[in-house]
């Protein structure tokens, strides 16, 4: 798992998050082993998923414990299984952690791999998670799942006018 | 974005100046922050996003911000909203805004971005857009769904 040279055995000050919680959570995420998943979850925690509700409808806020725990451990196993993710970076700083990872999942009804990159920040208090949002390339996470290509308005891609910087 | 090398810690200072100087477009405040090896790399549809994909080299990536982009978007502004930094590494969530040139209409989408840094420059960048959202912006209206089928179908995505 991927550290730093601030990842060392200086013990947290007040507020701060220590390595170790956020590791072992990124551990228990990665596996999608809910039950231990709640152990890090404050009651109030507010998780979102960055993408079009319509086309992936677990995108979106959704709030409290309980509804998380829904989210991660009924509804999307129904869809999709992930079987693999994999750390690129952790960076932890005070009471909040970024991450970016590389997902990679099988859809439940047909075994179709996808595989694709996460980022998370996440943002904890006494040691639980308390915020999290998601970003993934979501044009690139709705074609993987509905495997072919997006019908664009102008049937086009690749027109010079229609392009975007980031 | 590479796991194996550590490197020495950034100064928050020097976060803090690249940041603005990207966040704004300074790119002659820029230049002085990026080495001459960087990799930038923007995850999104290249075929509809052209400036996404691995930009490799100080002069390519500078003129893929400087002259590349600002041919398509003006006005782009970085907006910020959490920064962690970490050893030689730093994770910003923000808000990218714009402007389509041709057409003017406004462009804002969620922006995450990875950097990692050697002897104070960058030498790592890797960002991650909501795309789909980014897509609709710029095109100016929804893409088509009527081909994808929906959430009774069990045709979906998590993460």
């Amino acid at each position: 798992m991927t550290s730093s040279p601030s990842s060392g055995s200086r013990p947290p000050v007040a507020g701060e998050v220590p390595r170790s919680v956020v590791e072992a959570f990124y551990k228990v995420y990665a596996a999608r082993d809910v039950e231990k998943i709640a152990e890090f979850l404050a009651d109030d925690v507010e998780w979102t998923i960055s993408g079009p509700i319509d086309l992936l409808p677990f995108c979106g806020s959704h709030r409290g414990k309980a509804a998380v725990i829904d989210v991660i451990g009924r509804q999307i196993p129904m869809v999709l299984r992930t079987f693999s993710f994999v750390p690129d970076a952790i960076l932890i700083q005070g009471n909040q952690a970024a991450m970016l990872s590389r997902q990679s999942s099988r859809r439940s009804k047909d075994g179709r791999t996808m595989s694709y990159r996460v980022a998370n920040f996440m943002r904890f208090r006494d040691d639980k998670l308390v915020e999290n949002l998601s970003l993934i390339d979501s044009f690139d996470a709705v074609e993987q799942v509905l495997g072919h290509p997006l019908a664009l308005p102008d049937g086009g891609r690749g027109n010079d006018g229609d392009l975007v910087a980031v | 974005m590479q796991t194996s090398q550590v490197t020495e810690p950034v100064p928050r200072a020097v976060v803090e100046g690249f940041y603005k100087a990207l966040a704004i477009c300074d790119m002659q405040a820029l230049a002085s922050y990026l080495d001459d090896s960087v990799v930038w790399t923007i995850s999104g549809p290249i075929d509809i996003l052209q400036f996404c994909g691995q930009h490799s080299g100080k002069t390519v990536v500078l003129k893929l911000l400087d002259r590349d982009i600002p041919l398509l978007l003006e006005k782009r502004r970085l907006n910020p909203e959490t920064m962690v930094i970490d050893g030689d590494r730093v994770a910003v969530l923000g808000k990218l805004t714009a402007r389509r040139r041709d057409v003017g209409h406004a462009i804002s989408y969620r922006i995450a971005q990875f950097f990692r840094f050697r002897d104070e420059k960058v030498v790592e960048y890797v960002s991650l857009i909501d795309s789909f959202d980014a897509v609709e912006q710029v095109l100016g209206q929804p893409l088509v769904r009527q081909p994808c089928r929906r959430a009774a179908d069990n045709d979906f995505i998590s993460v």
